[in-house]
């Protein structure tokens, strides 16, 4: 029976990855592992009962306290540096309770449990000073760069060497001195940690990172064979298995081995020397265009001139916090009816994925990002490639050359694009020391300098000469909320009390019901002060015959509104004004509001641009999502109505 | 015996299935895996708990109380992490209603 339920919560914890596979379910994969671990502790709790209550409490109350409040404060780009941190965190509590579990030894633990328990002291120990010398890395506190101290690789072994005889021995000798072979050989445990992280910086990160999330999962399996529990067992294992997973997919992403990032059989030092012998083409200085001023406007019409463009993000991109900047450029490039794309490198970034959280972070969507295997057949297609901090990854030299540290590491083929432009810091080598011919190509257009700048400035000069900024012709607009309407799938309308006031809600849902027809789902969000009264939008749509279930309140509607294609304003300003949540010592500041602002596009059907009753100017009519209707709702919605029609029949 | 076939059928098992189910989470969830897997390493803080099952003494309340802090922060913290991350993935993808 106690088997039985151990497999019942083992088998929620697979459910529970089994969702990680979509994005869109993944947010209840976490859930449910986290329901499995919950479940996990109700039952060890029920089983065994707890003596000291008082100290439990208090040690689960601070470190929950202490995770929610560092989970909330973290930013996206600090997450392999919190993550390192966490590792090493459950690493403590391995090595710990391994200890103690074989220094008590009542009632006598079996020789597996003891072999188990010294090898979780040695494994659990190494994963808590390597993820600290990882996380202090990653946040900065260190230097980044791989140290070696002298005769590293004989110290690594004879490090190895001494964990297995102290280990060998603690299980050998008596009872009373034990204790004092298991603290030695959590001291080697944090020795060995420190001796394998220090000499991994930089790029191999990822690797490092990984593999601590192996031994982390391996140290709780071990933990939980010292005390013969199954849940803990298979919790550990799998996130051992994942670990490995992982480890395996950066090695092979950097063309990297394992055992060669853990006993590199060069000196970093030699390797820079060694390959900056191995220059690929001329020092670059001489074939780059001398006249630098001319590469700005080059790069602009580079870009006006392109048809499919594909952007190549590295962690420089990162480092200079330009990746907001970078996807309000491809927004504008999207909406000029560009084909972009990002194309992702397996070890962009810190950690495995960690490029995708920072752009997902920036609010591109995750369909606009493709993996290296995907996009590299596309590159010869494609008309520009932006390079934005990126180095290695896109160093022809790994695929051109032989003998660098990079030769045969898979990289994005940037180079066979017709256009590149690169907004790198400077023309440095990246990590590997190698020099990378591609920013001394000719079709390269090489912009130096911070690339939060560069690509802000490629941005406004874009926007500035594009006929965009001059008004568009009334019917322009129109064409465009209706192409906007055509293309949707999902609709959210916010109706306000204009909408009342022009009498607009009977040709309203005339056309929601043409686009219900055509597919997409519409819903209404109604502000709970919308209207003249508690509950007046309601009554006023339902006069209309509106199904009340597609009515929706406010706090359901802004969950809804980041997976809505269009948001359509009809009559109302201040529910939907951002200002409420961005602005301080407004009227309406503090007000809950309907974020409009989140949908992909927002179509604004109201008499004029002028604020509401609360006088504050709507900053949502400036976003570049929406698209303005002005004029009489009701007959701005009946002209979209004819028109949408036109399209469907 | 039997205990010793059983540990290692289940660590064989569910290192197994992981393998096999986490083969297939996409690269672009990497992150936010790592991280949970990370939060779900910290069930060590089951074998803290246990410690405290029976009586102790004032070395072990010290290391079970830290033990049992760091693997909550970790669990916590992780889960907590995963699921702000996760909220930040947006797409055009819908799932099959």
């Amino acid at each position: 029976m106690t088997l039985l339920i151990d497999f019942i919560v083992i088998a929620l914890l697979i459910v529970g990855i089994w969702q990680f596979r979509e994005p869109l379910r993944a947010k209840h994969g976490n859930l449910t592992a986290a329901l499995a671990l919950f479940l996990a502790i109700i039952l060890v709790l029920y089983r065994h009962g707890i003596v000291d209550i008082g100290t439990v409490v208090l040690a689960l109350t601070v470190g929950a306290i202490a995770g929610i409040a560092l989970a909330r404060a973290v930013s996206m780009i600090q997450v392999p540096a919190m993550v390192a941190f966490q590792h090493g965190a459950g690493g403590i509590a391995a090595f710990l309770v391994s200890l103690v579990e074989l220094s008590r030894a009542t009632p006598a633990l079996s020789l597996v449990s003891e072999i188990s328990g010294v090898l979780g002291l040695a494994i659990g120990s190494l994963t808590f000073s390597g993820s600290m010398i990882a996380s202090a890395k990653l946040a900065g506190k260190m230097v980044q760069s791989p140290q070696v101290v002298t005769r590293h690789n004989l110290l690594v072994i004879f490090n190895i060497a001494a964990l297995v005889i102290v280990g060998t021995l603690s299980l050998l000798i008596p009872g009373g001195i034990a204790p004092y072979f298991f603290v030695l050989e959590i001291v080697l445990g944090i020795c060995f940690g420190i001796l394998l992280a220090i000499r991994i910086g930089g790029a191999d990160m990822p690797v490092l990172i990984s593999s601590l999330n192996a031994t982390a999962g391996l140290a709780a399996s071990l933990c939980g064979m010292v005390i013969e529990n199954q849940l803990l067992i298979a919790f550990g294992a799998t996130v051992a298995a994942s670990g490995s997973i992982l480890t395996y997919v950066m090695c092979k992403a950097m063309n990297r081995k394992i055992g060669k990032i853990i006993f590199p059989d060069y000196k970093p030092e030699q390797t820079i020397a060694k390959t900056t012998a191995i220059t690929v083409q001329p020092p670059k200085a001489e074939t780059v265009p001398t006249d630098t001023t001319d590469l700005f406007p080059r790069a602009v019409a580079a870009i006006r001139t392109a048809g499919k463009i594909i952007i190549v993000p590295g962690y420089g991109m990162a480092l200079a916090k330009a990746q907001q900047e970078v996807a309000t450029l491809a927004e504008d490039l999207t909406a000029m009816g560009k084909d972009v794309k990002y194309a992702i490198h397996p070890v962009a970034g810190r950690m495995p994925g960690h490029m995708n959280v920072l752009l997902a972070e920036a609010g591109i969507d995750y369909d606009m990002l493709v993996e290296m295997d995907v996009i590299n057949p596309d590159f010869h297609l494609t008309d520009l490639v932006i390079v934005v901090g990126a180095c290695d990854v896109v160093n022809p030299a790994a695929i051109e050359v032989e003998g660098t540290p990079i030769s045969g590491m898979p990289i994005l083929m940037a180079h066979e694009a017709k256009k590149v432009i690169c907004c790198n810091f400077d023309r440095l080598p990246g990590y590997s020391g190698v020099d990378n011919p591609l920013y001394g190509q000719e079709n390269t257009i090489f912009l130096e300098g911070d690339a939060k700048e560069t690509i802000q400035l490629l941005q406004q000069s874009l926007v500035e000469e594009t006929p965009a900024q001059t008004p568009l012709p009334a019917s322009h607009t129109t064409s465009k909320a209706v192409a906007a309407l055509a293309a949707a799938r999902s609709v959210v309308i916010i109706p306000g009390y204009g909408m009342a006031l022009a009498k607009a809600q009977f040709k309203l849902v005339e056309l929601a019901a043409l686009l219900e027809q055509r597919g997409a789902s519409v819903k209404y969000a109604i502000h709970p002060v919308a209207g003249r009264m508690p509950g007046h939008m309601n009554v006023l749509l339902a006069e209309a015959d509106v199904d009340y279930e597609n009515l929706l309140e406010m706090e359901d509607a802004n969950q809804l509104f980041g997976e809505t294609d269009v948001a359509i304003v009809i009559g109302a300003c201040d529910v939907v004004n951002p200002a409420a949540i961005e602005s301080e010592g407004t009227p309406i500041s503090g007000m809950p509001i309907l974020h409009a602002q989140d949908a992909r596009q927002v179509i604004v059907c109201n008499f004029d641009t002028n604020p509401g009753y609360s006088g504050v100017p709507n900053q949502l009519y400036n976003n570049r999502k929406a698209i303005l209707l002005l004029g009489d709702a009701r007959e701005t919605t009946l002209n979209l109505f004819e028109k949408l029609k036109e399209i469907t029949v | 015996m039997f205990n010793l076939l059983l540990m290692a059928g289940v660590f064989i098992a569910s290192f197994a299935i992981g393998y096999a189910l986490i083969s297939r989470v996409p690269p672009l969830l990497h992150t936010p895996l790592m991280s949970m897997t990370n939060a779900i390493s910290a069930i060590t803080i089951l074998a803290a708990l246990i410690l405290f099952s029976v009586p102790t003494t004032a070395m072990e309340k010290i290391l079970g109380a830290i033990a049992i802090t760091t693997a909550t922060f970790n669990v916590v913290g992780g889960f907590a992490i995963t699921d702000r991350m996760l909220k930040l993935f947006k797409g055009k993808r819908r799932l099959p209603e």
